[in-house]
């Protein structure tokens, strides 16, 4: 749970009233369980129990509730470890402490831990800004110091592309119940070349969100014809030209479509909001590739479907439908000052902007929301024949853009036995089933990313507004269990690509570049020039093991 | 008498006789250094100095891979050169004596200097002809000249130093106007040291809080109170950072706020050493206010005024912290510096080899642009005869 989305329901759900009846319904929960046997009881009564702790709007939770539940939750530990058996083992775990979340958390739930097995673990905290550059440095110089790492998926291919990692045992996949994923994040994201190296703690994908008093205000549905959310970028361009010169029914200001932050430079990541167009025309069903050729690492960036995504951009641009001075917004500016500020109908972004849009004092249009998954498209480009394919129904591809938080465990400890057991042991711990549930209803810096996150029974008999966490929770679900996910390539430098693909994106848009095409013609060259450096065979061989081909 | 020359000393009254010859005016006890102590200080220099080339060349053994030492770091090199430093230093005085210990007055600073910055630099020299980026498992790959043929054909690269010669040629107006404010606070006006300190505010911002302040607030194209400022004198859309030139622009107005108050003081300085008495006299010989600037002050102001130019444009070439949080030199490179561009090359893409290239080129450039900058400004500076 990302802590403005704890606020948000918080201030959005939580009343006296509403308290008791969760409160009632988690005593009802436990007391009665699910209808599936003794141990389903059980496990019922525990999620209802953690999930009281500190209780949704009873305030922020502290180290105390961080151990309470860590401690609620050792039950698997106890099942695969005897007490004592870690004595004197000492781990070493790296890992952020963002918003004195993450680390300074499972410090609380190892706690209980650390007290039964025995094991110590030292900890090193970095900032999110100090972490790639330590982890990168880590690699490259080949001091990795830690055993347990808390990394993201895009660097799998930095680590386990390289065998830095340990292989996860049978029992762990056990423990943590790794069949309760979400589609998005079962194999093939988190092994390499058919082994299993991450225990997921976290999920992350794009949704689109709009504003819905656009679609019913009179002036702007007579201009554009539209009283539906568009769930097309035809729609969504279409739109964005019909709707300039209308009154934003909330602000009185000018009326805005969808805000393409179109500075883009923002360290590799305003990729993404490209990606968020292109994988519509670029994500085929039938191809688990979509940005670069996987026998070749030719890079399909200045293939006919990304270049439609530029070229939709530029016309845009030049329609002059985006606000004043959008060449220099990057995303933060497009989500936060933009359209939270209400400026704009339409913008796609993470997690954060459903809920900072209730909970942010900035924030506007926290009553006029909506989530989708991203928009699809009609066609789609089919690389293998270079021919526009028309699936029925159009093409709808989420951009699952980052694939959230993980816990490694690194091969320092592959030589000792019992390092080895107790460092999976820990992991494992943190990515329990029932203490994610945890993780995922309070702040934590996580989001949802298992099957069992959505049962919104749960939620709401914790506190929670049933129907924020239905449009809301339901958009990103929806997203992580598409067949269709653009799901990111794990290859060493990809923020690499990402970042010289941002510096050449704004040259096209600042009309340095003739056309699309051209645009894409420099980015696709600046690829080929990193895959050389980084090793084009090397790469090839990652990509494919990161799109599960091997 | 000078120092060291061969005029005859009368024998002192105490009856000992110096020598007349070598250096004679800072030799404060007479040297007889026995053989055996030279000895021992040259062999613990020689020792030392050896056990320094034995570590170093067993640790790039085992770097190489030729050998396992079982060595994580270099640190045994790094106790060897201090061992050696410590050894060369008491080996001055044990072989030299009185001359050992003058040398003890420099030798420890050369020695830190060495190992401190010329090392790293030769080593930065080695890593910028190499091939290294952070994401490939070959590591680094010594590849000679191909980092300096690829930012030969690198447009942002040139772009970036391009923009470079924009902002330091705005160096000239943030000099005139630093001059207009520094006189303005010389001369006899009301509050006058509650302006000084509140022209100062600016240096004493952070350029990244100047950024969000100013760039992302104040300068912000919808509810900014700059535009709408600009919206109330009759500019549309105002856009500070839309159009590349008035990017640019405004990146220079930025950079300028800041750092105008440090030139300003430094005149301030120069104007206040001026004594009074020559303006005094440069009046009563019938000079206006204007040619009392023009050819008394000015001349006399220009060499503190060189001096706060020149130190102003080593600010300059260094001008990244508000360029990456404002405007990430966009739009489409308009507002890039070198130092932001490595930035993103080093940073986001992990380019170490090419950007510490790029870094070390910058060097040499600003090296040699400072050096003819001096020359000229000595020129400039010499009093006419």
């Amino acid at each position: 749970m990302k802590p403005n989305m704890f606020e948000l329901a918080v201030r959005s759900a939580v009343s006296r009233r509403g308290l008791l009846k969760g409160a009632a319904g988690l005593g009802a929960l436990s007391v009665m369980g699910l209808p599936r046997g003794a141990s389903a009881q059980d496990a019922a009564a525990l999620r209802a129990q953690i999930l009281a702790i500190p209780g949704v709007g009873m305030g922020s939770p502290t180290d105390a509730h961080f151990q309470q539940v860590g401690e609620l939750c050792l039950g698997p530990t106890r099942a695969n470890v005897a007490e004592g058996e870690f004595a004197g083992v000492e781990l070493t775990f790296m890992g952020l402490n963002n918003q004195n979340l993450h680390n300074i958390l499972f410090r609380g739930f190892l706690k209980s831990w650390e007290d039964y097995t025995g094991a110590k673990i030292n900890w090193i905290d970095l900032a999110q800004a100090d972490y790639n550059p330590r982890l990168q440095q880590a690699i490259a110089t080949g001091t990795v110091d830690f055993d347990i790492v808390e990394m993201g998926a895009p660097f799998e291919g930095d680590t386990a592309g390289r065998g830095l990692l340990d292989e996860m045992p049978d029992w762990v996949k056990e423990q943590i119940d790794m069949a309760d994923y979400v589609g998005y994040l079962q194999p093939p994201v988190g092994t390499w070349d058919g082994k299993t190296y991450r225990i997921t703690i976290d999920g992350d994908c794009h949704t689109f969100a709009y504003r819905k008093d656009y679609f019913t205000d009179p002036a702007i549905t007579a201009a554009t014809g539209m009283t539906e959310p568009p769930t097309l970028w035809s729609q969504v361009n279409d739109f964005s030209v019909k709707v300039k010169g209308q009154m934003d029914p909330l602000t009185g200001i000018e009326a805005y479509g969808f805000l393409d932050p179109l500075k883009y430079q923002w360290g590799g990541f305003g990729f993404y909001f490209l990606a968020d167009r292109a994988t519509a025309y670029a994500k085929h069903p039938d191809d688990a590739a979509w940005l670069f050729d996987p026998d070749t690492m030719k890079p399909r960036i200045n293939n006919p479907a990304w270049v439609r995504a530029i070229q939709d951009v530029m016309d845009l641009q030049a329609a002059g439908v985006y606000p004043p001075d959008q060449i220099n917004a990057d995303p933060n500016t497009t989500a936060f000052s933009q359209f939270l500020g209400g400026t704009g109908g339409m913008l796609t972004w993470w997690g954060d902007v459903g809920s900072n849009a209730r909970t942010s004092d900035t924030s506007v249009v926290g009553d006029v929301v909506g989530f989708s998954i991203n928009p699809g498209s009609e066609d789609v480009y089919n690389a293998a024949t270079g021919q526009w394919d028309k699936p029925e129904g159009g093409n709808f591809a989420p951009n699952l853009a980052y694939l959230g938080w993980g816990i490694y465990v690194t091969n320092r400890v592959s030589g000792d036995e019992l390092k080895r057991k107790a460092a999976w042991s820990a992991a494992a711990h943190l990515g329990g089933r029932d203490i994610s549930l945890w993780m995922a209803t309070y702040p934590s810096g996580f989001q949802a990313y298992r099957n069992s996150h959505f049962q919104y029974d749960e939620w709401e008999a914790a506190g929670y507004d049933r129907a924020f966490v239905e449009d809301y929770l339901g958009s990103n679900q929806d997203s992580y269990n598409h067949p269709n996910g653009a799901i990111e390539p794990r290859i060493p430098g990809i923020f690499q690509y990402y970042s010289i693909a941002e510096d050449e994106l704004v040259k096209g848009l600042s009309g340095q570049y003739a056309s699309a095409q051209e645009t894409a013609d420099a980015i696709a060259a600046a690829w080929e020039k990193i895959t050389d450096q980084i090793g084009r065979d090397n790469q090839i061989a990652l990509y494919k093991a990161s799109l599960g081909m091997n | 008498m000078r120092a060291g020359g061969r005029d005859a000393h009368p024998p002192l009254s105490t009856g000992i006789r110096l020598s007349t010859t070598g250096d004679l005016l800072h030799v404060v006890t007479a040297d007889d250094l026995p053989p055996g102590r030279i000895a021992f200080g040259r062999g613990l220099m020689w020792g030392t100095g050896l056990l320094l080339c034995l570590a170093a060349a067993l640790q790039t053994a085992q770097a190489m891979g030729v050998i396992d030492l079982g060595l994580e770091t270099w640190r045994p090199t790094l106790y060897a050169f201090i061992t050696w430093a410590i050894a060369l230093c008491w080996g001055q005085v044990l072989t030299r004596g009185e001359q050992g210990k003058r040398a003890l007055f420099v030798l420890p600073a050369v020695l830190f200097v060495v190992a401190l910055t010329v090392f790293p630099l030769l080593f930065g020299l080695l890593i910028a002809l190499s091939d290294w980026n952070l994401s490939s498992p070959t590591g680094r790959q010594f590849n000679g000249l191909d980092n300096i043929r690829q930012m030969w054909t690198d447009p942002f690269y040139w772009n970036a130093l391009g923009n470079m010669g924009w902002y330091c040629l705005a160096i000239v107006v943030e000099y005139a106007i630093a001059f207009g404010l520094a006189l303005l606070l010389n001369a006899e006006i009301r509050a006058r040291k509650f302006f000084r300190v509140a022209f100062l505010l600016p240096l004493m911002l952070s350029p990244v809080a100047v950024s969000w302040m100013i760039g992302k607030s104040m300068l912000e194209p919808r509810f900014g109170p700059l535009a709408r400022l600009g919206r109330a004198l009759g500019w549309d859309t105002p856009s500070f950072f839309g159009d590349p030139l008035v990017a640019k622009l405004t990146i220079m107005a930025m950079d300028a706020w800041t750092y105008i108050p440090f030139m300003m003081i430094m005149l301030l300085a120069g104007l206040q050493a001026i004594p009074k008495e020559v303006q005094e006299a440069a009046r009563v010989d019938g000079a206006s206010g204007w040619r009392g600037f023009w050819e008394v002050t000015f001349p006399l102001m220009l060499p503190v005024s060189l001096t706060a130019i020149l130190i102003r444009i080593i600010f300059k070439l260094k001008l990244a912290d508000i360029v990456i949080s404002v405007t990430s030199g966009g739009p489409g490179g308009a507002t890039d510096t070198v130092t932001s561009f490595i930035f993103r090359e080093y940073r986001d893409r992990s380019n170490v080899g090419y950007g510490t290239l790029l870094a070390m080129v910058y060097l040499v450039v600003i090296v040699i642009a400072m050096t003819i900058l001096m020359k000229i400004a000595d020129r400039f500076t010499r009093p006419r005869t």
